[in-house]
């Protein structure tokens, strides 16, 4: 069942679809739930990116919450807690990189764990998308299985 | 002394890159095989879909995909696993994501393109009996292909080398 998320523009809303299988990583985890921000300005590619997350195992407990710019992911931000975020960096009104700064900027989601979803994957972009913050990278085309070894790391630690 | 594409040209061109690039995209995101098809123009029926993601910076030119309308809702089932009994925006939206990885991939094939090449976010044109020109291309690699039995085409061209 899904709602729109008020306040948070027309393509940010909160999923709260539950599927009663697989606790496995939440409960290693010890986490309740799983609140994942998805940024990516195509809306068939944040389904794909929140399947891919279901298929790594983080079906149960998992919230998402959806943006189409950095710009709309910060108002998302403003009134949501998360703990993980997932962008892509070619978007059109505020790309991924400089979403990156305004979150360090305005001080949005400190210590949340940014993965960079992206078809840019030279060394140069890696680099640039670290230095403003991020602390992972997954490459467009990607498949559930690579999601799974660079998300669940990052939540371990978190 | 500044970074130039120019000595690559031959690895950049080379038309092994499009054939990897489309079966890496086509097997990762849709979970099937493509197969090389002939070289002749399909005709797309009853309206064609084409995607274009623009190249910037040392490498200047576009990443064009083709196809007709149905095949374009088959990738798009594929891709999400849904059904698209018409061509609407979200068939649209990821006919754009598709071309927007068959850029990336592409680039990526060649290291020294990868980090001085941009994309653009992708634009969908949809319609009958329009043409896309490119005055005097610098190369161009044009393959056809299917996919399940349905056609479609990609097209690399660059149109600016530095």
């Amino acid at each position: 069942m899904r709602r729109q998320f008020r306040s948070m523009g027309k393509l940010a809303f909160k999923n709260k679809r539950r599927a009663p299988i697989n606790a496995l990583w939440r409960g290693n985890l010890g986490m309740s739930e799983i609140r994942t921000l998805i940024v990516d300005d195509s809306s068939v590619m944040r389904k794909i990116v929140e399947r891919a997350l279901r298929q790594a195992g983080l079906d149960d407990g998992l919230v998402v919450y959806e943006a189409g710019s950095g710009a709309e992911a910060l108002e998302v931000l403003k009134g949501a807690q998360v703990d993980m975020i997932l962008s892509d960096i070619n978007m059109p009104v505020m790309d991924g990189l400089e979403f990156l700064r305004q979150l360090k900027a305005q001080n949005l989601a400190p210590g949340v764990p940014v993965i960079m979803i992206t078809t840019e994957s030279s060394e140069e972009h890696v680099k640039q998308a670290i230095q403003c913050g991020a602390v992972g990278y997954i490459r467009k085309p990607f498949t559930a299985e690579q999601v799974k070894e660079r998300v669940l790391p990052l939540l371990t630690a978190a | 002394m500044g970074v130039s594409l120019r000595e690559s040209v031959e690895l950049i061109a080379d038309p092994r890159n499009l054939d990897a690039s489309v079966e890496e995209v086509f097997q990762t995101m849709m979970g099937g095989q493509c197969l090389r098809a002939g070289e002749e123009a399909a005709a797309y029926e009853p309206e064609s879909v084409t995607a274009v993601v623009g190249f910037g910076g040392l490498f200047s030119g576009a990443c064009v995909f083709r196809s007709d309308s149905g095949t374009a809702q088959l990738l798009a089932g594929r891709m999400t696993g849904m059904e698209f009994p018409e061509l609407d925006d979200t068939v649209r939206d990821a006919f754009g994501e598709i071309c927007n990885m068959l850029a990336g991939a592409w680039k990526a094939r060649v290291p020294t393109l990868a980090g001085h090449c941009g994309l653009s976010v992708p634009a969908v044109i949809t319609g009958r009996d329009y043409n896309i020109h490119v005055q005097s291309p610098e190369f161009r690699v044009h393959h056809f292909f299917t996919f399940e039995g349905a056609p479609f085409d990609v097209t690399i061209i660059c149109d600016g080398l530095r």
